[in-house]
């Protein structure tokens, strides 16, 4: 399926937003995931579908001020 | 030192330390043990997907012994810093924000009239709001009524290390204000820092100064010391400044001649 993934085309086989997170290896990182501008919560992600031409955002904590 | 709460965490430090720019990771964790601050700010990015092995900056910090402060940079309207807030909440990290919404990239200055409205904006859903602004006292006072936990005016840009350009506005933002000040931005040393303390404000943030210290283990002892030097210089008054000498052993009268 085709997705948009923090801003880049992506192809990849994903059912819901946690095979996304599960796809990238971040399943046990301290991750926030928006798609098609909503924010979602961990506990949402099992339950969130995937469609074709969705645009997610996976975001974390970084170094600021 | 006296306590002061936001909101209602009560905080013993008044050192809010960022966590930007440090040369690794050891460093930033030795510079943050010896700032002794309880409030830890970060930014929110989009993660790199071709390095996801890149280590994150919480594989190094004890989320439970702090309270964490994300901030909005990088927004340029109030939309902006509201989604990237909603986003830094859903972490389930902390519901606390520093609004910071630069229109202009050369010198970072926050737009007064954005960070308002999304102040009102995120206050209304139940967000602790920092809001980063400019030294000025009736924006201050807005923020405030908004219902910001706390006013954060810049002393100077963000990372020039200046200082404080205008101690008078500070004055008037203590003087004025019902919830806590910090100074946030623009400070570069300690002396700085007890400027700052001195003219009553409750807190401040810094992360340039210390990181990119030569020595930044060494420069967030000497911020945390400044800190406490200049709040108690605060609390005891210092005296007025005259024009002339005053001896300091009087009794005219008895002076040898």
């Amino acid at each position: 399926m085709e997705l948009i993934i923090n801003g880049k085309v992506q192809q990849l086989e994903a059912k819901t937003i946690k095979d996304v997170v599960e796809h990238f290896g971040l399943s046990s990182k301290p991750i926030v995931v928006e798609a098609d501008g909503v924010v979602l919560v961990s506990e949402q992600w099992v339950d969130t579908a995937v469609k074709p031409g969705m645009k997610i955002e996976l975001v974390h904590f970084v170094g600021g001020g | 030192m006296d306590t002061w709460k936001i909101g209602n965490r009560t905080l013993h430090s008044r050192f809010f330390i960022g966590t930007g720019l440090f040369p690794n990771p050891y460093v930033q964790q030795e510079a943050i043990r010896a700032s002794g601050a309880e409030v830890l700010t970060f930014a929110i990015r989009r993660i790199n997907l071709e390095q996801t092995e890149d280590d994150s900056i919480l594989q190094h910090i004890e989320p439970e012994q702090f309270q964490f402060l994300p901030n909005t940079s990088g927004a340029r309207t109030a939309e902006e810093a509201v989604r990237i807030a909603r986003l830094a909440r859903a972490s389930g990290l902390s519901d606390w924000i520093k609004v910071e919404i630069s229109a202009n990239e050369r010198t970072l200055l926050p737009d007064a009239l954005e960070t308002l409205k999304a102040t009102e904006i995120l206050v209304k859903e139940g967000f602790t709001v920092l809001p980063y602004i400019s030294d000025d006292p009736i924006m201050c006072k807005r923020l405030e009524e908004a219902g910001a936990a706390a006013v954060m005016p810049g002393a100077s840009p963000i990372g020039t290390g200046l200082g404080i350009l205008n101690p008078y506005h500070l004055g008037l933002i203590v003087e004025e204000a019902k919830v806590p000040v910090i100074v946030d931005a623009g400070l570069g040393t300690a002396s700085d820092v007890v400027q700052a303390m001195e003219l009553g404000v409750s807190g401040v943030l810094m992360n340039t100064p210390v990181a990119k210290a030569r020595d930044p283990i060494k420069m967030a002892q000497a911020m945390r010391v400044a800190i406490e030097a200049g709040r108690l210089a605060y609390l005891a008054g210092r005296i007025p400044k005259k024009k002339y000498a005053s001896a300091s052993s009087g009794l005219e009268a008895f002076k040898l001649s």
